[in-house]
């Protein structure tokens, strides 16, 4: 492993916890970690780039209660990670695909955190009956370092499949011009179909105006670009 | 208070399916508690631990919010409150505090602030876009998370009516049509700064493979999820992109 690659690793952690445990200033939202990820490589368009794409996914989720979810954030530094190895319209389109397996990893990895969590507390229950708060507080401080390493398990995966990518895959799916760009313009579709559905999702009837005065100010946006 | 609210940007650390947020209501309401009448005396221990044995039994709610029941519950053992009564207030708020978070922040102030961010980047502004967003969003968290502690700690047992507050109702109805105006725009200006590259027969494709995708999600078959279509979608572009390679 590279220093970058620990820096990188470092920054998948942070992001990890700060989805669920701690601090939750939305580091974890994929625009952010997918930006600093590029700029850790020196690649801020690409950080960019990607960074949105997951940031449209993620308008998919909504963290309520038990609910599972993918996890995209160390999946967008593991994303932004590949694109960037595998520069061009291939890298963008299989950089996608990288970060959605790891959130689909992320994803299983937080609710098997969750029921590691429950047999600790199961575990320490009877002393947490007593009111003892050194129990009470190794078991919180257990959990989130639980949480780190899950983090740090799933943005190494993440990584490692962005070395694959860049190393194998590349030579093996051999991408170039019209068949680079049919798998951007796919994973690009993908996206913003959910972040669309998300989005109506969480819209009642009367605020379905102001979603279409707002595409109609955002076509225009475009139009006068 | 101070370490009291630090202590609640981890409440969820230790989250899980046997008490969900208990444990880190427990650990956030402690410094609140170290003070209970009687400190140094054998009844002030008894009181302490069972006051904080309380605090770590079965909670949720939305983690901003806590603070709000996390006040309330530790006034409440101030207070000298019957410990059955405890439990009930923090059964009751339980509900409330989710919906109204959820409602407010993930279904509201969240997109609202993410939805503007996607419209900086689309418009140029690059990484000042996301350093905005992690600025603004933060303000609203920030003070949501300091108002609700606050507001419980003051209250204590008579907390619903701060959940009554003017500027919340207001927010309430304000952040619903400002967040759905955000993504709309943000939406089609993404859409241009994505596919910028793309020549317009291929543009045309991909508004195609959007509508298609939405109207997918809409029914959701086969229990198709976000995740999912997007992995269908890059299935069938690697396969497309294999042929006309």
């Amino acid at each position: 492993m590279n220093e970058l690659e620990v820096l990188l690793l470092v920054w998948g952690i942070l992001v990890g916890l700060d989805l669920v445990s701690v601090p939750q200033v939305m580091i974890a939202r994929p625009l952010v970690a997918g930006t600093v990820a590029g700029a850790m490589l020196g690649d801020l368009p690409t950080g960019l780039q990607i960074g949105i794409v997951f940031e449209l996914f993620q308008h998919d989720i909504l963290p309520m209660g038990a609910v599972r979810y993918p996890e995209y954030g160390p999946a967008t530094v593991a994303a932004v990670s590949a694109a960037h190895a595998t520069s061009g319209a291939d890298g963008f389109g299989l950089g996608v695909i990288v970060g959605l397996v790891t959130a689909i990893i992320g994803g299983s990895s937080i609710h098997l955190m969750r029921r590691l969590n429950a047999n600790a507390v199961r575990k320490a229950a009877p002393v947490l009956e007593t009111g003892d708060i050194r129990t009470l507080v190794r078991v919180h401080v257990q959990s989130i370092l639980r949480d780190a390493i899950r983090a740090a398990i799933v943005t190494s995966i993440g990584l490692w499949l962005a070395n694959i990518v860049s190393t194998v895959m590349t030579g093996i799916v051999v991408m170039r011009g019209a068949s680079g760009l049919v798998l951007a313009v796919a994973v690009t579709a993908g996206a913003l179909a959910v972040a669309a559905s998300g989005t109506l999702r969480l819209m009642r009837r009367p605020t379905l105006a102001w979603f279409a005065a707002g595409l109609l100010g955002g076509a225009a946006g475009v139009w006068f670009r | 208070m101070i370490r009291t609210l630090l202590r609640l940007f981890t409440i969820q650390g230790s989250w899980n399916y046997e008490r969900m947020l208990g444990v880190g209501f427990g650990v956030a309401e402690e410094p609140l508690l170290r003070d209970l009448d009687g400190a140094g005396t054998p009844e002030r221990e008894t009181t302490y631990r069972g006051a904080v044995a309380r605090g770590a039994h079965f909670f949720n709610a939305h983690p901003y919010l806590c603070g709000l029941a996390v006040g309330a519950a530790a006034r409440a053992e101030h207070d000298g409150v019957p410990p059955a009564q405890i439990e009930r207030l923090r059964t009751a708020l339980s509900g409330p505090l989710g919906s109204l978070g959820d409602s407010l922040v993930w279904a509201g102030w969240l997109p609202l602030t993410s939805g503007l961010a996607l419209v900086a980047v689309a418009l140029g502004f690059g990484w000042w876009g996301v350093v905005g967003f992690l600025i603004v969003y933060n303000i609203g968290h920030i003070a949501l998370r300091f108002w609700a502690l606050e507001a419980g700690w003051t209250h204590g047992l008579d907390v619903a009516s701060a959940l009554r507050h003017p500027a919340l109702q207001r927010s309430g109805a304000l952040v619903g049509p400002a967040m759905a105006l955000a993504m709309g725009a943000a939406l089609p200006l993404v859409a241009a700064y994505l596919g910028g590259a793309f020549a317009p027969a291929v543009r045309l494709i991909l508004a195609a493979a959007v509508g298609l995708g939405v109207l997918l999600l809409r029914f959701r078959p086969l229990g198709l999820t976000g995740l999912r279509l997007g992995l269908v979608y890059a299935a069938i572009g690697l396969v497309l992109g294999w042929i006309w390679r």
